[in-house]
């Protein structure tokens, strides 16, 4: 018997199986595809501009949100918890800091505002940094990113390539080839040769985010070129995504979270407000995925769960849940640097992320987090892993029940 | 002020202009033309990409028939390059008159269109998408044209015979004294310089725009009336044969594969002016709807891109001026020596870009008669430069030539495979090209995301190539991002949503694109959003002033929401 089946493999879906599966239950994550972590920028997010303006310290910028925001459904204590657990949950991916947003270099040389970032990520503000790349690599254009910077950062940057194909004779190679490449060691060392053999006498070498997937890339370029490294956002495919990602695969699977991938979750069957059952078109016919609980995780617009009609009629794409903030005539308009307000589309909840409609709860087993939760500009307000992981977070409390007098357990 | 001299100025870089720059060339004339955006930006880039058949016209509209056949041939053989060779069906949808294909047979045999009436099983195996409810159908050799192709092929032959090109050169008076032309002036929109241009006669081929040059002329406006029509462009080729309903022409009865989508039209609505053409939801809902009828299905396909085109109809008192579509498409010249006394300027208008070679032969012939010269018209008979005889556009001719390099040039658009060095190439010629400009010769961003991945990787071989420096490639990779939303926001639907969620994933969300420094950036076309953009630290400024120069070049025509 399952306790609780999570249906997406995002921030939010493996979050919320994997603390389940820590505190004890069978979980079982249904998922088509492989996850938007890889997708993302390896970082987590969770609160980098609110109307355009840059929020230093994320956790004082919540409560200027409006109320219909995903994080005004959250106590702070809930938010801080979550992140600590992520945190303690991944050591040897997130480097610990203040609480504070970090700047971290970009691939068109913006300093981008993130929370969590990985050692190789940050920017020791050098006074000097040459950004260097391999030819083959058609994502990262040094010179581009070093004239940006100049003008985002104080530091005065150079460009420089490297001429050295992951595999002999390609001379279009994607990240992952070349992150695969970095972890064979003889590689290794012929990359931070042609590296050296081109640098000025900078403080600090930007790179691509190709560092390696399985071996400590950064740590051993960092020794053997004496000068902090930087790993530069670029993207998708994202190598430090991956990391996180197949990381946290392997500790739910060592927790005993059964994994199906590329199967899609079709139909549900329900008694009344309880969810019974999921349906999942595998292998050619149908089968039924019965448990206590469920999470749906499946992501917005971009992963296919949340859809617009060529009559522009907004729905989510599997249990028919309400929709919030599509009343709207205009969810779309003619200029391309407004947000628009069909990406903030998406499900209601109520404090224990239950989807809910003005009547009340939808299912009273069935909770959703992550893209599905309406009112987040997340790409524009750099919010999108915060909201995942700490509505996973609140929605494992609530199945757990530890929630209590409106005081929330943590894991501490 | 540069000055130059010349026999001919032709006005307009559409097909038309085009064509006449090559026959006038060909003929031995000096010839310069100006257009003040880039070649095939207005409605030559603004079409459903249909090469007629003339079984369009076979009822309505006889001599257009007639003129498609035979001009259709001609432009297959002359540049292959820019047509592909699909053929095209006439169905009888499901509620439409079957009688009117009895007319449509007949009208064929006397237009001396090649036309057979086919079954509906070899129809429906020929394209098994297609509503099989239809009772008739009817194969005719329409094709496919690339318009920009078209055009730019066309310009380079006409370079061969020493005609000159001058892009973003915007028109501002035409000269004349005793009751003659003497010379154009223009402003280089990217330098600012001024250029006055002699020359001894005027070929006005500005199309929609054409009264506004008479006007310049001091001479009483041709009355043109633009037509809108829409296009929509979907991700896939659903059919792979031009398919047009067998009906008299109404809206959204074409759909015409070209390149990697299809694409459906049109609507035909009277505007005011050509500069101001909005792409209406509804009519973005009738053209779905019609594509109902003809490929059940057609709302869960993808919709990729929308487009409007305004039709360059002179007025004519034969039908009422609200009904553009039935016009007549027949081309006329008008002569301003017997309209308004003044030698050495003509016009033309009407037509259609099937038919551009023999307008443009018809103009150059009435100047020839007004010059009193007689010099034989050659251009259906060169093909041009960089063309194959017989060798016509495929859609599987770039996955060859890219199987063919791949280990050479990293493809940079994958969509619509083209690789580094095709962008460095035409990026080293024309140095001072937006990335729109690129874009209409490459393709580059026209597939189905949209400039999703390819627009930051352009920018980057921009700046890295020393041909823009970091501020003009950050700004112009912006500008070009919001061109293609222009396209995209009217039709975004289904999966079309689903990409635009991850380009702005990529875009805005890992890479903070709205944060990228630019000083120069722009605002996005005010004729779609009404207002100006402040956005981080970018600041609204003038579209000109990216492109490099002090005029504010018309908004409409340098922010397309072209083709795919």
């Amino acid at each position: 018997m399952i306790d609780t089946i999570v249906i997406g493999a995002g921030l939010g879906g493996l979050s919320a199986a994997t603390r389940l599966a820590q505190r004890g239950q069978s979980v079982t994550l249904l998922t088509f595809g492989m996850g938007g972590v890889q997708l993302g920028q390896g970082t987590v997010d969770v609160l980098g501009y609110v109307n355009d303006r840059l929020i230093d310290r994320p956790f004082d910028g919540l409560d200027r949100l409006p109320r219909d925001h995903p994080y005004s459904k959250f106590e702070l204590r809930t938010v801080t918890q979550a992140l600590d657990w992520l945190s303690d949950l991944l050591p040897n991916i997130f480097r610990p800091g203040p609480i504070r947003n970090r700047l971290v270099p970009t691939a068109l040389g913006v300093m981008r505002p993130t929370y969590l970032i990985q050692e190789s990520m940050h920017w020791p503000n050098p006074a000097t940094a040459a950004v260097v790349g391999p030819r083959q690599i058609k994502d990262f254009y040094p010179e581009l990113m070093a004239a940006n910077l100049e003008k985002t950062t104080n530091a005065k940057a150079t460009g420089y390539h490297i001429d050295l194909p992951a595999r002999p004779g390609e001379v279009d190679s994607n990240p992952v080839t070349y992150a695969k490449a970095l972890d064979n060691p003889d590689f290794l060392a012929g990359f931070i040769n042609a590296i050296d053999a081109v640098l000025g006498n900078e403080d600090a070498i930007c790179v691509p985010a190709i560092l390696g997937l399985t071996t400590n890339v950064h740590e051993q370029m960092v020794t053997a070129l004496g000068c902090p490294v930087i790993e530069v956002l670029m993207p998708p495919p994202s190598i430090p995504g991956m990391r996180v990602n197949n990381e946290m695969t392997a500790i739910a699977q060592s927790l005993g979270v059964e994994i199906i991938m590329g199967s899609k979750v079709t139909g549900f069957s329900a008694s009344g407000s309880h969810l019974e059952c999921v349906t999942l078109h595998q292998a050619g016919r149908n089968q039924s995925y019965c448990a206590d609980n469920f999470v749906y995780a499946g992501g917005g617009f971009e992963s296919g769960s949340l859809a617009m009609d060529s009559y522009g009629k907004v729905s989510e794409t599997l249990f028919n849940l309400p929709l919030v903030g599509c009343d709207d005539e205009n969810l779309i308009t003619g200029d391309y640097w407004a947000d628009q307000k069909l990406f903030a589309v998406g499900v209601d909840v109520d404090e224990s992320m239950r989807p809910i409609s003005p009547e009340g709860v939808i299912f009273d087993n069935l909770y959703a987090v992550g893209g599905l939760l309406a009112g987040a500009q997340r790409w524009t307000e750099k919010s999108g892993d915060g909201i995942a992981l700490v509505s996973a977070y609140r929605a494992v409390n609530s199945i757990l029940g530890l929630v209590s007098s409106g005081k929330e357990a943590g894991d501490g | 002020m540069k000055q130059l001299h010349t026999d001919v100025v032709v006005i307009g870089g559409g097909s038309t202009g085009i064509g006449v720059l090559r026959d006038c060339a060909m003929r031995g004339y000096r010839t310069i033309l100006l257009d003040r955006a880039d070649l095939g930006q207005g409605t030559s880039g603004r079409f459903h990409g249909l090469l007629h058949s003339g079984g369009r016209y076979v009822v309505s509209d006889p001599e257009s028939a007639r003129e498609c056949a035979s001009e259709n041939a001609i432009i297959t053989r002359i540049q292959p390059d820019a047509i592909e060779c699909t053929g095209g069906l006439f169905v009888t949808a499901p509620g439409d008159n079957p009688a009117f294909g009895d007319r449509f047979a007949t009208g064929a045999i006397e237009a001396s269109m090649p036309c057979e009436e086919i079954t509906i099983a070899a129809a429906l195996k020929q394209e098994p998408r297609l509503n099989p409810g239809i009772t008739r159908a009817f194969s005719v050799m329409d094709g496919t044209v690339d318009g920009w192709q078209l055009v730019w092929t066309a310009a380079q032959s006409a370079k061969e015979y020493g005609g000159q090109v001058l892009t973003y050169h915007k028109v501002s008076k035409v000269h004349h004294s005793n009751g003659a032309v003497t010379s154009v002036t223009a402003t280089d929109l990217k330098t600012g310089e001024q250029v006055n241009i002699e020359c001894s006669f005027i070929l006005n081929c500005a199309g929609p725009w054409a009264g506004q040059i008479t006007e310049m002329a001091g001479l009483p406006p041709v009355a043109v009336v633009p037509g809108r029509g829409i296009m929509v462009a979907m991700s896939h080729r659903l059919v792979n044969t031009v398919v047009n309903r067998c009906i008299y022409p109404e809206d959204g009865d074409i759909i015409v594969p070209v390149h990697t989508v299809c694409i459906i039209g049109t609507t035909d609505v009277k505007v005011d002016e050509p500069d101001h053409l909005g792409i209406p939801r509804n009519e973005v809902q009738q053209m779905l709807d019609a594509g109902e009828i003809l490929i059940p299905g057609f709302r869960q396909a993808r919709a990729l891109h929308a487009w409007a085109g305004a039709r360059p109809l002179i007025k004519d008192d034969r039908v009422a001026a609200s009904d553009t579509r039935h016009m007549s498409r027949g081309m006329a010249v008008i002569d301003h020596s017997t309209r308004d006394d003044l030698k050495g300027l003509m016009t033309i208008g009407g037509g259609k870009l099937t038919t551009y070679r023999l307008m443009a032969q018809h103009i150059v012939d009435a100047m020839e008669e007004q010059l009193g010269q007689t010099h034989p018209c050659r251009t259906a008979e060169e093909i041009c430069p960089g063309n194959i005889a017989g060798r016509n556009y495929l859609i599987t001719h770039r996955l060859k030539d890219r199987e063919d390099d791949r280990t050479q040039s990293p493809i940079i658009c994958e969509c619509e495979l083209m690789n580094r060095a095709m962008f460095v190439d035409l990026l080293k010629q024309y140095p001072n090209a937006s990335f729109d400009d690129l874009r209409r010769q490459l393709r580059v961003g026209m597939g189905p995301c949209q400039g999703g991945f390819c627009s930051s990787r352009i920018a980057g071989i921009a700046h890295e190539e020393g041909v823009v420096d970091a501020d003009r490639a950050t700004g112009l990779l912006k500008l070009f991002l919001e061109h293609r939303w222009i396209g995209l926001w009217t039709i975004l639907h289904g999966d079309q949503v689903r990409q635009t969620a991850l380009d702005n994933w990529i875009l805005q969300g890992t890479l903070d694109l709205a944060h990228a420094p630019a000083t120069n950036a722009v605002e996005p076309d005010p004729i779609t959003t009404g207002r100006p953009r402040v956005n981080g630290n970018t600041q609204p400024t003038e579209a000109s002033q990216l492109l490099g120069g002090p005029e504010t070049i018309d908004a409409s025509i340098g922010n397309p929401g072209e083709e795919g």
